[in-house]
């Protein structure tokens, strides 16, 4: 990607796709192969140099970091979780939930003196909130569903993203405490930034002001 | 038991034909500017006290290092970096010398990355040091090296970016803000994290100080930048301004203009380590930058040495690698010529080998068993001729 003109942009596949696809919707972009995109991972936006490329979140952030791709969007929960160099120019408000502490109804999850386990997708996330409250807690990594752990007893609590609610309360579950919010964020090499400075600002400018539209 | 004996660690490699090659000619290139400049090679311990790089100026993590303990039970780390291990030695064995001390170095430095994330946990660093003199002129040669180090890797489209830690520095001062904060702030200042950057900067909205520490992260870019960044940050930015665009027109005057740009956000991940003028050098194809440097007025005197200083380091492996994929190539030249000898007549073949060898040519000797074998062997080396030496005389092949 030598072209300075040229933009390779990653999209986390499922909904952030959806919502960025109808983002370049509105900024007037011809969408077609994106929306009729049958198994294709690469795609283009015909008349704007931008390619597409589809990518589980926490890839985009790998091509992102190692300059494969000039930019992607990411949710914040991935990013929390991975980390990585790479700079974080814009929330782009869409996919909007949050990650929160949730155990079983009625019960007190700080209560006692006992070393509390939490199980959850995100170990990283969840180590860091308890590093944050001093507090010493087992990690128990889940890949399925997280609400099953403490309904089986081998975790007192989980962090998890919530969005309604709704599996926690028809699992007997509530919301302890909120974690920190999360929507989707627009990431970009830290190289690419400087060297395709102006197309990648226009870009993120358009982007935001038809968020706002 | 599961043996590990035939992969090597996560983070290194083996380097082999062209990869080597392209390594070696990256750091013969840099060691040609760096002794023609008049600089002294240093080479320090791949193993040293862990306290070297826990100074008050710049704390490595213990996650960052790969870590053993001497026979006395003291920790000892694998070299992260070499400016410090040379800070001590200026504080040290040093001490004393005239100055300006010019020094450079050229060895592998290790750092445990965060697992599987691709980058190298050791690499080739080579760089120089400028330790004492006058602030602008050592800043202004060190910038001038770096620029012919980027130069000398012949990418057409590389970049060369500056900047000074000092407006970081001055703005966030004025903040208030706790240790812990101004480490959050400056890591967002270091990802460019805009919308975090302005969440937290929200808090001071009465604080003209706030505002222009939002602006910062964005004003990187081109000469105007700096013109913008006049109107947008307060009086005291202004000698710092100016010295940065003496700098720009001082790096056009010597040819590097068009390649020079400015971003007035960038700060040292570690605080308080750089204290003016930084810079970085790009090239395509590699992510991340290949040459960082910068001012770093206070870590000597964390060594026993009150000395300003300046320097900075190129990934030699990150070249190596942007070489190689633009060369395409794996392979080191085949030589000239193969020699067989027949029976009775190794050592004419060795004496054969030798005069080749001083007349110019490359020449390898064939250790094996029939010429029909070491005529095969030429062949898939790509060697283009082939020598076979008898009692009664040298013959010459074409191949």
């Amino acid at each position: 990607m030598n072209d300075n003109n040229a933009v390779r942009i990653a999209l986390t596949k499922g909904r952030l796709e959806k919502d960025t696809v109808g983002l370049f919707e509105k900024m007037g972009y011809d969408v077609s192969e994106l929306r009729d995109k049958g198994r294709r991972l690469i795609l283009n936006i015909p008349g704007q140099n931008i390619e597409v490329v589809l990518a589980k979140a926490a890839d985009v952030i790998t091509y992102v970091e190692l300059g494969a791709c000039d930019m992607g969007v990411v949710g914040k929960d991935t990013i929390l979780e991975h980390g990585g160099q790479y700079y974080e120019i814009a929330d782009l408000g869409f996919g909007r939930c949050r990650f929160a502490l949730a155990g079983k109804k009625g019960t007190d999850f700080y209560g006692g003196v006992g070393v509390k386990t939490v199980a959850t997708k995100y170990p990283a996330v969840t180590r860091h909130f308890f590093e944050s409250k001093r507090m010493d807690v087992d990690i128990v990594k889940i890949e399925g569903s997280v609400e099953l752990a403490p309904l089986l007893k081998i975790a007192d609590g989980i962090v998890d993203i919530v969005e309604t609610g709704t599996t926690l309360k028809e699992n007997g579950l509530e919301v302890i405490e909120d974690v920190v919010p999360i929507s989707a964020r627009l990431i970009v090499n830290t190289v690419s930034m400087k060297l395709k400075k102006d197309r990648i600002e226009a870009l993120s400018d358009e982007m935001l002001k038809a968020l706002d539209r | 038991m599961k043996k590990f004996d035939l992969i090597t660690p996560e983070g290194t490699r083996d380097l082999i034909y062209g990869e080597c090659a392209a390594l070696r000619s990256v750091g013969e290139k840099l060691r040609k500017i760096f002794t023609g400049h008049g600089y002294s090679e240093v080479i320090t311990p791949g193993l040293e006290f862990f306290d070297v790089f826990n100074s008050k100026t710049r704390h490595y993590s213990q996650q960052e290092l790969y870590k053993l303990t001497d026979g006395k039970g003291r920790l000892v780390v694998m070299r992260p970096d070499s400016t410090l291990p040379i800070a001590r030695l200026v504080g040290t064995r040093l001490s004393g010398s005239a100055l300006p001390l010019k020094l450079f170095y050229n060895q592998t430095i290790y750092r445990a990355n965060p697992k599987e994330s691709g980058r190298d946990d050791e690499f080739f660093q080579s760089g120089i040091e400028i330790i004492g003199g006058d602030t602008m002129k050592a800043d202004m040669e060190a910038l001038s090296i770096a620029a012919e180090v980027m130069e000398s890797f012949e990418e057409d489209d590389y970049r060369f970016e500056i900047g000074d830690s000092g407006f970081f520095t001055l703005l966030s001062a004025k903040l208030g803000l706790d240790e812990h904060e101004l480490d959050e702030l400056r890591e967002y200042m270091l990802g460019k994290n805009y919308p975090a950057l302005d969440g937290m900067l929200a808090k001071y909205s009465d604080n003209a100080y706030a505002a222009a520490t939002g602006r910062l992260a964005r004003l990187f870019g081109g000469r105007e930048i700096l013109g913008e960044a006049e109107k947008l940050l307060p009086e005291e930015a202004r000698p710092m301004l100016e010295r940065l665009g003496t700098v720009y027109d001082n790096l056009c005057a010597i040819g590097t203009g068009g390649k020079v740009t400015v971003d007035l956000g960038m700060v040292s991940k570690s605080q308080d380590y750089y204290t003016g003028i930084v810079f970085k050098g790009y090239i395509h194809g590699y992510g991340m930058p290949v040459l960082s440097g910068g001012r770093y007025d206070k870590v000597l005197a964390d060594f026993g040495a009150d000395i300003p200083a300046t320097g900075f380091a190129v990934n030699e492996n990150a070249v190596a690698n942007a070489l190689l994929k633009r060369s395409g190539g794996m392979l080191t030249p085949a030589p000239d010529v193969m020699i067989y000898s027949e029976a009775g007549s190794l050592t004419d073949a060795i004496k054969h080998c030798r005069s080749l060898i001083a007349d110019g040519l490359t020449a390898e000797y064939a250790d094996l068993s029939s010429a029909e074998e070491a005529r095969k062997l030429a062949v898939t080396r790509g060697i283009k001729r082939l020598d076979i030496v008898a009692p009664d005389g040298i013959t010459s092949e074409e191949l």
